[in-house]
């Protein structure tokens, strides 16, 4: 390296940048026995991957629809119940855990802990928790849905009251308005074409979250994709992936458009 | 140095507008060429399209007798530098990086991508940078410096390249007067210097005249005025800004200081 | 003339006054869909209000955990970090090379650009869970299978997330580069990744938290980490192992997203 250097004073790479390169090489030759990766594998690992893939160029099992249909329906129908009891329960939880609006700081504190820890899992964990409690369905899926998207939402009401300037607050103040009436008016209308936005992606994680909840019985499509994968039915499993990825790709493609519509102003949330 | 020829070059944009009505000119190697003309003459189109940055619809464009076209895109931009107006800078690298772009052309081995560069980049660049006077900024970010110190930045890029021709499009609109005339004198002392070819589109009238070796006239993608800046009297003026000034001549003056 | 402006103002006006007349119709449409949700699921309400009492009871299994199997615990979280670890620069590597195929002002061809943006939508669509399950049964057992299926998931995430970003840049500076004759890549790499770079390296981390917390499930499907180890306890109803491993995973999470937020506030 007499002839070509970097364009830094003293020809090196950037400081920061070589030690996070060096310290992820270090990492990634230390973990790869512990995750099982070896040469060996790699160059023998692509053959079972290509006959898997063999057999899922089967002509789909078309007797499956209809249960298919009933199943992807409760899978949406387990998003939107959870998403709306989570939107019901955030606001005022999200009220309660933001710093200019909660009460008393200490409500504030546990509040925010409390969301943290309903953050810190993921739903598939929860259900599991949930379906040992109430029994298998969708429940115990709703229920751990719910959870964790209060975990999320409430956090976001909360950071977006906070960051809705003192001013709209002392505005409505000063008209000698209460405490309760201060949120209504002076924050809520600030932070709700936000939170429409943040809506839309949480109703697409949760899509995605719901797919996999029958993994552990706890309803929705996930179950007959794990029965399934167990009778060796490709004609089924690639049925179910490809209605999966469809859903999905519908609802991204149409939270994309509202949330662009959104952002553009075109469509005023606030009424 | 380079002649630049231009023969019936027609621009028409998708959406059907014609920016160039079928316009020759041929440019002096190593000559000081200006181009004046209202809003949406059809300058910028010219411009970019000496170096490849717009295609032509029809003609042709020569740099030193090479065609501007597909096959011969990358060694026409190799050799015709651009400035722009607004700079085109990447404001998150040093200055010393954002003038060694400026040699990518030339460099294309894996290594280019990995940022390293042979020596003689660094020195082709240091110079570059002792020439527009901005030694002492050499690992400064682009973004830390004045509007200014950027386009000497550019102009400097430009310089790495060692180009044959720089193609200057309005490169003194973003600036303040001073900073204007070192920008207007630096690509003039560079042109006389080094017999790089430099065509710069402008919008004052006066540094037009001062800084040019010929002034080119343009309206509604036609050449209206071809000539030295003594040949550019105040009635050419008037009538190349002609439809902003048509009302009340005495007020043209005060027109052109707002065009 | 002015009459009809007159009337155009009237349906304006008309036009304002109506969506706030909409709102109770909007309410009670949504309410009756819930409803008919909660018929559907077969989910009744009072019944979890009646099992309140026996949920108190059903935690309170969970008060005493048990840490006796806490070897064997750390190092199913440590595969769990390496799995998240090895998915994340595997998404790395998969989304920077496609991010820049699929960002509208950079991609060489509009052709590519779709293609590689749908690819992107793929990958993203599956979840990995799903995707998990399908590499478990085509390579096996074990945590490969969980990498792949991070891999592929988050990386279309990052793609999506990084061809955004670079979409944003001022065109003028990717228009500087090519003017100097730079090729494709070293547009990419002198004007794109530069000029996102603290975007670049916020997705990343956000992804590396993302990642652990998808990790720690993952066993669930046989795909290595804890996430095996607590279905087992939950499934043998011990509560009290159950309890210890989710506390272990929590603090991972936890510490995991202390750290990459600190290092996100240190980037600004
Ligand atoms: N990409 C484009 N698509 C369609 N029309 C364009 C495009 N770029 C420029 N034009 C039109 O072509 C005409 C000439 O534009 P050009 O930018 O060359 O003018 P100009 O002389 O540089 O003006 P200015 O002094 O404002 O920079 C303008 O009317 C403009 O609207
Ligand atoms: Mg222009």
């Amino acid at each position: 390296m007499q002839k070509w250097h970097w364009p830094t004073p003293n020809g090196l790479p950037p400081f920061h940048i070589s030690i996070v390169v060096i310290c992820s090489i270090l990492l990634l030759a230390l973990s790869a026995s512990m995750v099982e990766i070896s040469y060996n594998r790699i160059v023998n690992g692509w053959r079972p991957m290509v006959d898997f893939l063999g057999h899922l160029l089967v002509t789909p099992d078309w007797s499956y629809l209809g249960q298919l249909g009933a199943k992807m329906l409760e899978t949406v129908e387990m998003t939107v119940l959870a998403t709306a009891i989570a939107t019901i329960v955030s606001v005022p939880v999200g009220i309660l855990a933001a710093e200019n609006a909660s009460p008393h700081p200490f409500v504030y504190r546990i509040m925010r802990e409390v969301l943290s820890f309903a953050r810190a899992l993921p739903e598939l964990v929860w259900a599991l928790v949930f379906v040992s409690a109430v029994g298998l369905g969708p429940l115990p899926g709703v229920m751990a849905l719910a959870f964790v998207t209060v975990g999320f939402m409430a956090k976001f009401i909360a950071e977006s009251i906070e960051v809705v300037g003192k001013g709209a607050v002392e505005g409505i103040q000063s008209t000698g308005g209460g405490r309760l009436q201060t949120i209504m008016f002076a924050i809520m209308p600030q932070a709700l074409p936000d939170f429409a936005g943040t809506l839309l992606y949480i109703l697409d994680h949760n899509l995605r979250a719901a797919a996999i909840l029958g993994l552990v019985g706890a309803g929705g499509i996930g179950y007959d994709m794990v029965i399934s994968m167990r009778m060796f039915e490709y004609d089924r499993i690639i049925m179910i992936a490809i209605s999966i990825y469809l859903i999905v790709t519908l609802l991204d493609r149409l939270s994309d458009k509202l949330r662009k519509r959104i952002i553009h102003g075109k469509v005023n949330v606030i009424r | 140095m380079a002649s630049i020829k231009i023969n019936s070059l027609a621009k028409t944009y998708d959406n059907g507008f014609q920016a160039l009505q079928c316009l020759s000119l041929d440019i002096d190697p190593g000559s000081f060429t200006v181009i004046l003309g209202p809003s949406g003459a059809g300058k910028s189109t010219l411009l970019r399209t000496i170096n490849g940055l717009e295609t032509a619809t029809s003609g042709t464009v020569c740099v030193s007798n090479l065609q501007v076209n597909k096959q011969n895109l990358k060694s026409i931009r190799e050799h015709v530098a651009m400035v722009f107006q607004q700079f085109n800078l990447v404001s998150r690298l040093s200055v010393m990086t954002n003038v060694l772009t400026g040699r990518l052309a030339k460099r294309h081995s894996l290594l280019s991508l990995l940022y390293l560069f042979p020596k003689e980049d660094y020195a082709i660049a240091l110079k570059a940078l002792e020439r527009v006077g901005l030694e002492e900024k050499v690992w400064h970010r682009a973004d830390k410096l004045s509007g200014g110190q950027q386009q000497r930045v550019g102009i400097a890029r430009a310089l790495a390249q060692e180009p044959l021709a720089i193609i200057a499009d309005e490169p003194v609109a973003s600036l303040d007067p001073r900073s204007s005339k070192e920008v207007l004198t630096l690509l003039r002392d560079i042109c006389r210097e080094m017999n790089i070819t430099v065509v710069a589109s402008l919008h004052q009238v006066d540094f037009a005249r001062e800084y040019a070796d010929r002034i080119i006239g343009m309206n509604a993608g036609r050449i209206v005025f071809d000539g030295p800046p003594s040949a550019f009297t105040s009635s050419q003026e008037i009538s190349l800004y002609q439809h902003e000034t048509m009302e009340v001549k005495e007020d043209a003056k005060m027109a052109l200081a707002y065009a | 003339m002015v009459k009809s402006m007159l009337s155009a103002n009237h349906a304006m006006a008309g036009l304002e006054g109506r969506p706030r007349n909409l709102f109770p119709v909007w309410l009670s449409l949504i309410l009756i869909v819930l409803w008919r949700i909660t018929v559907d699921l077969d989910i009744d309400f009072s019944t979890l209000a009646y099992g309140v009492s026996d949920m108190g009871e059903y935690f309170s299994r969970y008060r005493t955990p048990d840490f006796s199997r806490i070897s064997t615990y750390l190092e199913l979280i440590l595969q769990t970090l390496a799995t998240a670890f090895w998915g994340t620069v595997f998404a790395l590597i998969v989304s920077v090379v496609l991010a820049p195929l699929a960002a509208r002002n950079l991609s060489p061809h509009p052709l590519i650009y779709r293609l590689s943006r749908e690819m992107l939508n793929f990958m993203r669509a599956m979840p990995d869970l799903l995707l998990a399950l399908l590499f478990v049964a085509a390579i096996g057992l074990g945590p490969l299978a969980g990498i792949i299926a991070l891999s592929i998931h988050t990386a279309g995430f990052l793609g999506k997330f990084f061809a955004e970003s670079l979409e944003r840049v001022d065109g003028g500076v990717y228009e500087a580069l090519e003017a100097v004759g730079a090729g494709f890549l070293q547009t990419v790499m002198f004007a794109g990744w530069p000029s996102i770079n603290r975007e670049f390296v916020g997705y990343t981390l956000y992804i590396m938290d993302r990642n652990v917390r998808a990790a720690s499930v993952l066993g669930l499907v046989g795909a290595g980490g804890i996430g095996l180890e607590l279905n087992e306890a939950l499934a043998l109803f011990r509560y009290d192992r159950a309890s210890a491993i989710m506390i272990l995973i929590i603090t991972v999470i936890i510490v995991i997203d202390h750290l990459s937020s600190y290092l996100r506030k240190k980037l600004n």
